[in-house]
This record gives C-alpha cells, structure tokens and sequence, in this order.
C-alpha cells in the first residue's frame, strides 16, 4: 500500500543526498589558518563574467577590479590620478604614453610590465570584446612595450581623452594567461585551468555560485601602506534582495554592502549602533531627453516649456530625501569641480512660464486650459527612484496643460526601445560621467550611442569637436562649458540632479578610501586592501 | 491494459508534451521585446560589436534555422551555451536544482505530515472551535505575502534571537558534519517560509474532502457495522480523501520546483534554481530559459506519471478502469 510519509522522507532523502554533492572539501591538510581578519562584502548579483574586458556588471567590476589594476584612477575632485601608471599623456597630437610603477609582480610570480598593457589594448583592438573598454578605443591605432615600465599608444586620429578614459576604463591583463587562451573577446578566465592570477591586492580562490566568492591576499601589492592588504581574506556574498542585506550586516553576518542604498534607508542606518555609512560623490546624473525627431518636440519652446514644468526641488527633497544636487541643468556636475560652471543656473520650477512659452510657439489651450499636446515618457521599472519622480514630472506637466503619459518598461524592452527611439520623452540615469569631452560626444554628436534627443547642431559639434582636440585641460574648460551652456539653453538635454551615494559597513572597520562613483566607492582595490577591522 | 503498456503510451503522450513545450518555450522566447546583445554587452557599444554578439550566438540566422539546430542539439543532450555565463546550460541548470530540490522536498514533507492530520483534526470536529481555529490559521496562512513572510522571520529569528543565519546555503569555512548542520539551519527559515505560505492549502482541501468522505454510504455501513470511530476516520474515509490532496502535491512540486520558489530563494539568498531563472530573464538568457522550460515540462511530465500511479495505488476503481 502507498504509503506517503515514507514516500516523502524518501524523496527528502534524495534531496539531502543530491544536495551532498554540493559539499565543499576542506581546506588542504597543512594549510595554515589566516591570522588577520575577513572582510566580508554583500553584493546584489553574481559575477557573470570574469574576464574583466568583457564583465560590465557591478559584480563583475568589484571582483575583477581587485585582480586585473586599471593604469589610472579617478580622485574625489573627479580627475584622474594613479593606479599602475604613475605618469600619462601625449607625446604629439597622435601618441600618447603611460610609465607603469617598476617592479610589479602577477601572483604566479611572473613580472608585469608594459608588454602586458600593450597586448590588453592591442588585444582588445583587434578582437572587439563587449565591455566599455573597446568603446574608448575607436581612436586608437596600436601600443607598443618602448621599455619595461613605457608604453606608446599610437592613435589614428588626435583624441585628447583617449589617454586618461583607456586608463581609467580599461583593466589589465596577463598577457601569459590570455595569449594562449585565444581571443580576449571569447575567454571566459573562469578559472577552470588552474586558477586566477592577480596584479590586484586580492586573488579568487573559490567560487560557489550564487553564494560567495572567497579571495585570498597577494602578498605584493605596493600600492597600500605595507604592500599587501590588512585583511588576509575577502568574501563577497551574494544577497539579491537588499533588505536581507541590510539585515545580514546589522547582524555582523556582512561587514560592508557594496551596493549604494536606496534613499529610504540611508536615515535608518546612520541611527543604527555598530554600522557607519559612508557618502560617496556620484559621478552621474538623471535626466530627460526629448525625441527631436517628433514635430512638437523639435521646436525649442516646446522643450523648454516641459523643463520649466518640472519640480527638481521636490523630487530630490521628496523622492531622494536631500541625497542629490542640482548640476545647474548642466553636465558639467558639481563633483567636476574644474569644469563645473556656478553661472549656469537650474530651470525655474514655473508652469505659468511654460503655458506662456506654449502660447508663444503658437499653441491655443482649450477650455480646461489644456494645449494639445501629448507625450510618452518611458522609464524603466526596475529603477525605482526614477519611477517615483515620473510622477511628479506628469503632474508638473499637467499644471502646465501638457498631458504625459507614463510608460514604465522591463529593463529589457526599455534598452530596446530607448535604442530605436520608441520614446517622446525618455527618462533615464547616465551612471558615471567621467570624462565630459566623452560623454558629450557620445550623448550630442550626431549617431552618438546615446544621443537620444537627435540633436545635430552644427554649433555644438564644433565645440564638442574642438574640445576633443583640446590637449590641455586650462584651454579644454571654456569650450565644454560653452557646450554645456547650449545644451542648457536649447534643451537639448534636461540633467536633473546627481544623486550622492550611501554605503554601509561596521563600524568596527576603519581605513576606507573612498572614491566617487558606486563603481569605486569604498570597494575601490585602495580602499579594500586598506581596510582594518579593530581589536 | 498492462501497467507496462500504460507506462509506455504515457511516455510517448510526455514526449509530445515537452516537444510542444519546447516549441512554444524557443518561439515565445524570441518574441520578447528586448535584445540580447544589449543585455549581454553595454549599451554604448557599436553596432559592430552588437552584429558580432549576435553572430557568435547563431542569433542573426533565421527563426527556422535557429530552431533546426536547436532540436538538433537538444536531440544529443546538448542544451546549448549560457549567453551570459559562457558556461553549458547543463552545469547552470544542476549547479543549482540540488538546492531547490532540498528546499522544496522538505517543506512538501512538513506540510504534508501538518496539514494532512490537521486538516483530519478539522473535518473530525467539523464546526468547533478546533475546526474554526484550523480554518483561521490556514486562511490567514494562505494570505500572506512570500518576501514579507521572508523578511519578519528572518528579523525575528536571525537578527533578534540569533537562532538562524540570514541567508545563503550553508556558512563559509565549514566542512564535513558541521557543513551538513550548517545546511540544515540554513535551510530551516526558508522551508518554513514555504511551509506558512503551503499548508493552509492542504488542510482546507484535506478538511473538505474529508467532510464530503465522511457522509458517504460505505462510512455510514462502517459505523453501523461497529467498526471503531477513528478506524473509520483514517482507515477508511481518510483514504478516499487523500486523492486530491495527491495530486495538489504533484501540482506543488511542478510548481516549485522550476521557478516557483523565485521570491523565497530571492529573500534568503538561496543559490536555488528559481534565482536562476529570474536571472537568466532579466539578462535575455534565451539558452538557459530554454533549458530551464525544458527541466519543467520533463517534472510536469514525470510527476503527473507518478500521481497517475499513486492515484491507481489509492484507488482500486482507477486501475481498473485503466
């Protein structure tokens, strides 16, 4: 006869044996036991890719970033300064150079130098792998090892952001384990044949997916005090919802979440005994950009009456609780403090302004004092603060007779119909905006990957133009901030705020280095290795 | 017909099914909004790089070639390359099953072993206070919400009493016996979540079934034929009610086992496969998705089989008429 109890502890039975084969062995016999304290970090994903030229998850950046060094860095001021290089530039309007720091070692005990950095960049030339770094390479033509610690970069076009974004963009790697393994763009570097090597001040030694990722101190890492990191173990574990990672670090079981926190919590944890939270300066912005390609949105009133409609106040006092600034509807963000240009001033919060402007550009508003004039605004679902401040951009709107209506997307379809510019108005985040000759030339210049307004005028694509041209940086600052200046008056963009980041640790580890940006923050290499846990 | 016959015709019907399912799975799959190279790559990319994403995973070939080739895979056990993980959909597949199928075996084992004899406790005392605070408590269990269930337990249990860890499988740098215990208190609040939110179901289907078992004319003959009040109760009504009570288990397992338990894995970090199918979706895993629709129309297959089985086991008057 069927009996179920026994039927289902038989089942529960395989489970647990099923499950066995997940069980990790222990630790070599004869292997020592740490003498210094773990730095446990919660992440929100997995590590997706470990072959850093290819990652471009937040997951992937961490864990890769503290094997493969980046030849420069970003400082809180937003420039760049060292990492592997200790000096950059330009020999002539075509070549460029780094000098790396003399007697770098991989962990594997083979020497890095500047043959390793030629052959990431040449490599990633030459078989275009998906990661950012490839995109900064479309004016480079080849490098070449001149010395142990000297690279040229030679560029086929003059590029005066070339240098410092290949720098900070691109990680390297050892040119005696990618070589052999084919195309940069293909290898995964999961460590299935023996393992990582590391330049960083950590190398992986275990991954138990969707769980944790275990790293072990390099003993040679000169860039920290000491040359190796305070903590002999790194562990990231993976909690995908964050209020479990909250949770996990009040309860000691974390140490550091790497992951900014959302607005809502950042009060919550500063009250809270045994956590510190960190400010971390953020490097990008919100904004709005409106479809130029659409008859109404074209006209310049238009735009300008939409930008006038919006309460910036309310959305960074209300939705993102005081943690962001206004840029000045500028790129050029207060965190740029060499670019940034106090003159330019946020557009007033106005709906009267707007209906006048609309009167102005020929539109007759009915009975209800409603204009004729309907636009989609697309944002994506999974952001959930710029889900909030759609709202009050709809309701902006309305006082000011124009009718927007809301489309929140999957992430997915919202890339996708961001990219064939399915949108009137699209609403979105621009994370780090390092390099603002860059990121205007990408965001205005016609056939730009996010030029997502259309705009093509000839006026901005000079200056955007002349200031890729512009070497140094004294001569470079009056053309973006004339830039920035056009986009602001035309509309061409409407920037909204830079959100400051919060992050939070225990506060029984002390030593952090932050940096701007949530790519950085306090998981930057520096920071980690410097991190001291007290008693 | 024999059991052998019915086992075969069975097969080839869940056969046919997964072909379907499959089918369905790979055309639904690519009519989703969305690209798959602006999930695996960064948005800024060119439109090169985008054309050599898309090639390297056969995605700029036409709908019915890239379908030949994948049942052409699928035929030699292959389910394809993870887009995102550059790892075979296999390992992706069964790194993680294992955890899933732990969690779901032992809360299916919890709440079968309450709610049966609950649901029992309330049919035998239909209309008292016992059944009443039966039916309250598997109502109220019934209507609450996965991740918040998730969260208070593990406030309760993790953060204030410290009896439980928060999240994740097992701890770091435990081996051996004390791994399999870490496993265990891992996997207490988790179970139990699935548990809370599972049982009301079974009692109320148990207690009503039972209710309707115990007015038939064989329990009448029963009691008037002297036979004991509780043999009648488990022996005899409680048999015939265990029938839909089997197949709502082999409706849980279909359920849970692929995906179903997303919001439970989610919220205690547990490496399950549910995460991994919700991963695979936001990142347009085409190949992973489809490997993971495969595994649940091959358990839906499977288990309806063994239901059918256990069905004709219960009930002498199905396998006669099978």
């Amino acid at each position: 006869m069927f009996r179920p109890r026994t039927a289902l502890a038989g089942a529960a039975a395989v489970a647990v044996l099923f499950t066995a084969a997940c069980a990790p062995s222990g630790p070599p016999a004869g292997e020592s036991a740490v003498s210094d304290a773990t730095l446990t970090i919660a992440t929100t994903t997995d590590v997706v890719n470990y072959n850093p030229l290819i990652g471009n998850s937040r997951s992937d950046y961490w864990i890769t970033n503290l094997m493969y060094p980046h030849l420069l860095s970003i400082q809180p001021d937003g420039s760049k300064g060292p990492e592997l290089a200790e000096k950059w530039g330009y020999v002539n309007d075509t070549t460029g150079f780094y000098e790396i720091k003399p007697g770098l070692t991989w962990s594997d005990g083979q020497p890095l130098t500047a043959k390793d950095v030629a052959y990431t960049l040449n490599a990633v030339k030459k078989d275009k792998p998906a990661g950012t770094l490839y995109g900064q390479l479309a004016n480079f033509d080849s490098a070449t090892a001149v010395s142990d610690t000297r690279v040229e970069v030679k560029l086929s076009h003059p590029d005066a952001s070339l240098i410092p974004e290949v720098g900070f963009w691109g990680n390297v790697v050892p040119q005696h384990v990618f070589e052999p393994a084919g195309s940069v763009a293909k290898f995964a570097n999961d460590g299935s044949k023996g393992g990582w090597v590391s330049a960083g001040p950590y190398v992986l030694t275990s991954v138990q997916r969707g769980q944790s990722y275990t790293m072990k101190r390099v003993d040679n890492y000169p860039l920290v005090p000491g040359g190796k990191g305070k903590a002999a173990e790194v562990v990231y574990r993976v909690y995908p919802d964050v209020n479990t990672e909250i949770l996990a670090l009040k309860n000691g079981d974390v140490d550091v979440i790497a992951n900014s926190l959302p607005p809502a919590q950042v009060k919550q944890l500063q009250s809270t005994p045994d956590i510190k939270v960190a400010e971390v300066p953020g490097l990008g912005y919100s904004h709005m950009t409106y479809n130029m390609t659409k008859p109404d949105l074209a006209k310049k009133d238009v735009r300008l009456a939409l930008a006038h409609a919006v309460d910036y106040d309310a959305i960074r006092r209300v939705v993102l609780q005081g943690q962001a600034v206004s840029t000045g509807s500028s790129q050029l963000m207060p965190v740029l403090s060499a670019y940034y240009d106090k003159s330019v001033t946020e557009y007033e919060y106005n709906p009267d302004l707007s209906r006048q402007l609309l009167t102005q550009a020929g539109y007759k508003p009915d009975g209800n004092g409603n204009f004729p004039l309907s636009f989609r605004l697309i944002y994506s679902l999974q952001d959930p603060v710029t889900t909030q401040w759609a709202t009050i951009v709809k309701d902006g709107a309305a006082k000011a007779g124009v009718t927007i209506q809301l489309q929140g997307i999957e992430r997915n379809t919202y890339l996708a119909m961001t990219d064939k510019g399915d949108f009137d108005i699209y609403a979105g985040n621009f994370a780090i905006m390092d390099d603002p000759a860059t990121n205007m030339s990408l965001a205005y210049l016609p056939g730009g990957a996010i030029n997502y307004s259309y705009v093509d005028d000839p006026a901005l694509n000079a200056l955007i133009d002349k200031a890729r041209v512009t070497f140094q940086q004294p001569d470079q600052i009056p053309i973006m901030r004339d830039a920035a200046k056009l986009v602001r008056d035309n509309v061409y963009d409407n920037i909204m705020y830079t959100q400051n980041l919060y992050v939070a640790y225990r506060s029984a580890w002390s030593g952090f280095a932050v940096k701007p940006s949530e790519l950085l923050s306090i998981v930057n290499p520096v920071s980690v290795a410097s991190a001291t846990k007290a008693g | 017909m024999s059991l052998a016959l019915f086992v075969l015709k069975r097969l080839g019907r869940g056969v046919l099914t997964i072909w379907f399912a499959v089918t369905v799975t790979f055309l639904l799959l690519r009519l989703l909004p969305g690209d798959p190279a602006l999930a695996i790559a960064s948005p800024n990319m060119t439109a090169g790089t985008r054309a050599a994403i898309l090639a390297e995973y056969g995605l700029d070939q036409s709908l019915p070639v890239q379908y030949v080739k994948y049942l052409g895979q699928l035929v030699q056990g292959n389910l394809g390359v993870s887009f995102s993980q550059g790892i075979s959909v296999s390992d992706a597949l069964l790194e993680r099953l294992p955890w899933t199928l732990l969690l779901v075996a032992s809360s299916l084992v919890v709440t079968v072993l309450v709610g049966i004899p609950l649901g029992v406790l309330a049919a035998a005392k239909s209309g008292g206070l016992a059944d009443r605070f039966v039916q309250l408590v598997a109502v109220t269990g019934q209507s609450l919400f996965v991740p918040s269930v998730g969260i208070l337990l593990l406030y309760v249990f993790g953060l204030r009493l410290g009896l439980f860890p928060i999240g994740g499988a097992y701890g770091e740098g435990v081996y051996g016996g004390q791994w399999y215990l870490s496993v265990i208190s891992h996997a207490v609040l988790p179970c139990l979540s699935l548990v809370l939110v599972q049982l009301g179901q079974y009692v109320l289907t148990m207690r009503s079934t039972l209710i309707d078992a115990l007015g038939e004319d064989y329990v009448t003959l029963a009691r008037a034929n002297g036979v004991p009040g509780r043999r009648v109760l488990w022996k005899h009504a409680l048999r015939n009610a265990l029938l839909p009570t089997t197949t709502l288990v082999g409706l849980q397992v279909c359920l849970y086992l692929v995906g179903g338990v997303i919001l439970i894995e989610t919220v205690y970090a547990y490496p399950g496969i549910g995460r991994g199918i919700y991963e695979a979706v936001v990142r347009l895993d085409f190949p992973v998705l489809q490997g993971a629709f495969l595994l649940l129309a091959a358990v839906v297959v499977v288990v309806n089989m063994i239901t059918d089985i256990i069905y004709g086991v219960l009930d002498p008057r199905v396998k006669a008429a099978a």
